[in-house]
């Protein structure tokens, strides 16, 4: 079964009336679901609480949560099905990432770690004046 | 009158072309992938109503449009977007 994953991006939004430790408590779970279905987690970020452009399910606001992961084939149906029956899951987004995106996504991480790099050697300068 | 203001190429009676810079930004760019989660990049390319704005006015290619009309899709999914809204309420 192994071997033939692919990578894929997904982002999903927690109800955001929820307190932010009920949140991450959600956030957890969506990650040992996909470790545990034998997905390989990449990076998990949080947007946090933003504005919808329309509600869902009466709800205005929303929090935010990116993961890139890899994994077999059959896992996004499963995923899915995960999504429907957490009811703080209002919304949620699977794609499947290309060669194309893939590439820009190297670039993105490329052009962050390279500002991220220099926001560090700053400072890293004053701690050293000081 | 009409036709001269549909197609912005052509000449008008004074002679001088009035040509507006026609130009993919996305190719400006070599642009292989447009992100569905920059909604601040893909708002230049909706109406307010929120309406995808034509490639005909923006100037987009039309292979960069349907990359374009694929994030718009996904964004207006995740509610990043606005659907088409009515009229002024
Ligand atoms: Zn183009």
């Amino acid at each position: 079964m192994k071997g033939l994953t692919k990578r894929y991006e997904t982002v999903y939004i927690v109800n955001a009336s929820l307190d932010d430790a009920q949140i991450d408590a959600i956030i957890e779970k969506t990650k040992e679901f996909i470790v545990k279905q034998g997905g390989e987690i990449q990076e998990v970020e949080k947007w946090g609480r933003k504005r919808l452009s329309f509600p869902i399910q009466k709800k205005n606001n929303g929090f935010y949560v990116v993961t890139y992961f890899s994994a077999p084939g059959d896992f996004v149906t499963k995923l899915t099905r995960y999504y429907h029956l957490e009811e703080q899951i209002i919304r949620h987004l699977t794609i499947l990432l290309d060669k194309k995106a893939l590439l820009a996504l190297e670039q993105k991480a490329k052009e962050k770690e390279a500002s991220g790099e220099a926001q560090g050697e700053s400072s890293a300068e004053s701690t050293s004046g000081a | 009158m009409i036709r001269n203001t549909r197609k912005p190429g052509r000449y008008q009676r004074g002679g001088t072309q009035v040509r507006k810079k026609r130009v993919c930004r996305f190719c400006e760019n070599d642009t292989t992938y447009i992100d569905y989660k920059n909604e601040k990049r893909l708002q230049r390319f909706v109406s307010e109503q929120g309406r995808v704005i034509p490639k005909r006015i923006t100037g987009t290619c039309s292979k960069h449009q349907r990359m374009l009309i694929q994030a718009i899709k996904r964004a207006r999914h995740l509610a990043l977007l606005p659907f088409v809204s009515e009229a002024v309420r």
